[in-house]
């Protein structure tokens, strides 16, 4: 390993920079492609942030369930995966009814629209999270166990 | 965090600076200057160096009583 021109509390400084840096990557990059969408962007415009967001996401969920940890202050549970996947379905809803209001669209088209992606996403939402749940639970115990 | 005067004393004692501590430690000055401060928590490991450079024990620089715990 090569040799750290850093010492001890240098390296915990650049490591809360570089987990501010992270999450600035993470939330900037979901806003400019929900603007891009916003402003009309079609798929191949938002390829590039796609990719790259979620690379960073699949990064960051692989890491921590390899080192079994979920979160620091949300429970693997179903209650606090529910709450989670409505948060993000309600988020897609009014995203989509953003969105389609540029088409003049009226109610309850409107409605309409939104709440398929959202109920979409929402069951995709908790789909995802039971499983990621269940992955770190097992992960958890083999550590613990080792 | 309550300030490490252990610390600053065992070094006065030695008649050395903060820099003079960070460089037999192998660490920066800003870090010393914030262990003496209480503002940064040092490893074991660099406690240990600290010790040793100073020629006194874990329980002397950095042992608090039940009184004077360190939050």
């Amino acid at each position: 390993m090569k040799k750290s021109n850093l010492d001890e509390m240098q390296e915990q400084a650049l490591l809360r920079i570089e987990h501010t840096g992270c999450w600035l990557a993470f939330w900037g990059l979901l806003a400019a492609m929900a603007i891009q969408g916003i402003l009309g962007a079609g798929i191949r415009e938002l390829a590039g942030e796609w990719i790259v967001f979620m690379g960073l996401c699949l990064y960051l969920l692989v890491s921590c369930l390899r080192c079994g940890i979920w979160d620091r202050t949300l429970k693997a549970n179903r209650k606090t995966n529910l709450i989670v996947s409505l948060i993000a379905g309600a988020a897609v809803g009014v995203f989509d009814a953003v969105l389609f209001l540029r088409y003049d669209m009226q109610w309850p088209d409107l409605a309409l629209i939104a709440v398929i992606p959202a109920v979409i996403t929402f069951v995709l939402c908790f789909a995802a999270l039971t499983v990621s749940a269940a992955i770190y639970k097992k992960r958890r115990e083999k550590l613990d166990r080792e | 965090m309550a300030r490490n005067l252990a610390v600053k004393a065992a070094r006065a004692q030695k008649d050395m600076t903060q820099k003079d501590l960070a460089s037999a430690v192998g660490v920066s000055r800003q870090t010393i200057n914030a262990i003496e401060q209480g503002e940064y928590n040092p490893t074991i490991k660099l406690c240990r160096a600290i010790c040793r450079a100073l020629g006194k024990t874990l329980d002397e620089l950095f042992w608090e009583d039940d009184n004077n715990e360190k939050e």
